[in-house]
């Protein structure tokens, strides 16, 4: 994998991406003084963020083929969608409203990869919409990951115990289940 | 004991409890019966599992109420500052939120130890060679504070996986990642101040973790790793910086591996010397294996054996160099 600084063109656009669904200048808070940069594995772009004292030595290392991860690990790009990291979600948890608190059991499925359902649901701002990417948080406001919530916050409510509220998209478990 | 009285009790020791006879011979060459006697009936029972509090993402003190309170005993291991021996009470340790979140490692005491020897500080850069699965590059990158850089060299891609999965629960952020070999490292864009060499090894420490090594090494794959480790602490000692600081380490308690090693390098690079580790745990390293007269300095490197620290066996040397020493 090379190195490589990031085009601003798309840097604009996972922007707008993260922004867009966990709150404006959330990006820009989150990276705060680091500079973005970018590592290509297949298919798949790794976005990084390191310190800008690092930059000698990056170009010194974009050359070498050998790197394989550096810094903050913001998140990837895989067909044209950004997907945030787990590197940066329990600073992001800070940053963010759009997020989503489960009771212990909910958070105890959802560490083994399942979803969030109704009756898991301790807590969702009313604002947030189907689609939308949200924070999975325990009751002690631990990032546990990612979901996609499969229903307008608004109508949790109407749910019956068992519906289907959030899709799991990553969680903490992934080191254990990744590492076996 | 002659020769052959030697060989027939290392034969009769061999059968009797499952090891190849070459690694009794040279238990009794080494140790004499008793201790090779106990190192034998240690090698039966089972290591404390320990753990390392992560401060970078908790208090060691809230990490400790938390697990506290899911049953875990917890038992700081005198001279390390987060090591902690933990009883799970029959649960995986990884199986935890706890783990999960990163506010913990799983790593022996001897891995942990390694890093504390190393005493890497906030703002250095560190270079961390066979750096998988991680439990050493984040504990450096903690004891740096996520501050300068840690340089994690590994050459296996699958052990690059688990290196990274680590890096990223434990919420280290100073870290680089590049898979390489560790005896090629004259390109790197860097000196580092320091430098840990956990090489990889014939891992014959690991008996008490892993009794299929009482019979899957032989002696000449000791003697490959032996190579191997000479070649990357060479090339290691060619890219610290004046005055900086190495830790050599392996998790073999063959002398060919160790001492054997850190004598050669000591004697062929001479701004290379062993410098000595605070003498609060484990046992001195050995000056004269076998008969064989090494450099006197290497009773400052420390030994860890499971029939004398209850701990997988391992070996540590903590290595200066001289300023002023490239010219």
């Amino acid at each position: 994998m090379t190195l490589a600084l990031v085009d601003p063109v798309e840097w604009d656009s996972i922007i707008e991406q993260i922004d867009i669904e966990f709150g404006a200048g959330v990006t820009k808070r989150l990276v705060g003084n680091l500079v973005p940069v970018t590592m290509s594995r297949g298919a798949t772009r790794i976005f990084y963020a390191i310190p800008t004292e690092w930059m000698t030595i990056v170009t010194e290392l974009a050359e070498t083929p050998n790197i394989q991860f550096i810094g903050k690990e913001l998140g990837s790009i895989e067909k044209e969608r950004f997907r945030l990291s787990l590197h940066i979600l329990s600073e992001l948890a800070h940053l963010t409203e759009s997020f989503i608190i489960v009771s212990k059991q909910g958070a105890e499925a959802f560490t083994y990869g399942r979803s969030i359902i109704k009756q898991s649901v301790l807590s969702v701002d009313s604002s947030l919409v189907r689609g939308q990417r949200v924070l999975v948080l325990n009751k002690n406001r631990e990032c546990l990951g990612i979901a996609a919530l499969s229903v307008d916050a608004s109508k949790v409510n109407r749910l019956g115990a068992e519906r289907l509220v959030a899709k799991n998209l990553v969680d903490v478990g992934w080191f254990i289940r990744r590492l076996g | 004991m002659s020769k052959k009285e030697l060989r027939q009790r290392a034969k009769q020791l061999a059968k009797e409890h499952g090891y190849l006879q070459y690694m009794i011979e040279r238990y009794l060459t080494l140790w004499g019966e008793e201790d090779t006697l106990k190192f034998i009936e240690s090698c039966n029972q089972p290591i404390r599992t320990s753990i390392r509090i992560n401060t970078l993402k908790a208090s060691a003190n809230e990490v400790l109420v938390r697990l506290q309170k899911k049953g875990v005993t917890v038992e700081k291991v005198p001279w390390l500052d987060f090591g902690f021996y933990a009883d799970f009470d029959g649960s995986s340790p990884g199986a935890l939120l706890e783990h999960m979140l990163g506010l913990y490692f799983v790593q022996g005491v001897p891995s942990m130890t390694t890093v504390n020897v190393l005493n890497p500080q906030p703002g250095e850069t560190v270079l961390d060679l066979a750096a998988a699965p991680g439990g050493k590059t984040t504990h450096i990158a903690q004891m740096m504070e996520n501050t300068g850089k840690v340089i994690a060299v590994e050459q296996d891609r699958q052990r690059i996986i688990s290196l990274q999965s680590n890096i990223i629960r434990c919420g280290a952020t100073n870290t680089i990642v590049l898979r390489g070999d560790a005896r090629k490292l004259n390109n790197l864009p860097f000196e580092p101040n320091k430098i840990l060499l956990d090489a990889p090894c014939s891992g014959e420490g690991l008996i008490p973790l892993d009794p299929t090594r009482k019979t899957s090494k032989t002696m000449a794959d000791i003697r490959f790793c032996a190579t191997r480790e000479n070649e990357m602490l060479e090339a290691a000692v060619n890219v610290l910086a004046d005055g900086g600081t190495m830790v050599y380490s392996t998790c073999s308690i063959a002398p060919e591996e160790n001492e054997y090693i850190v004598d050669d390098i000591v004697r062929r690079y001479p701004e290379m010397e062993i410098v000595e580790i605070a003498p609060d745990f484990g046992a001195p390293g050995y000056i004269d294996p076998y008969s064989i007269k090494l450099n006197e300095s290497l009773k400052q490197a420390r030994r860890f054996l499971p029939h004398l620290h209850g701990t997988e066996g391992f070996f540590i040397c903590k290595m200066k160099k001289r300023e002023g020493s490239t010219t």
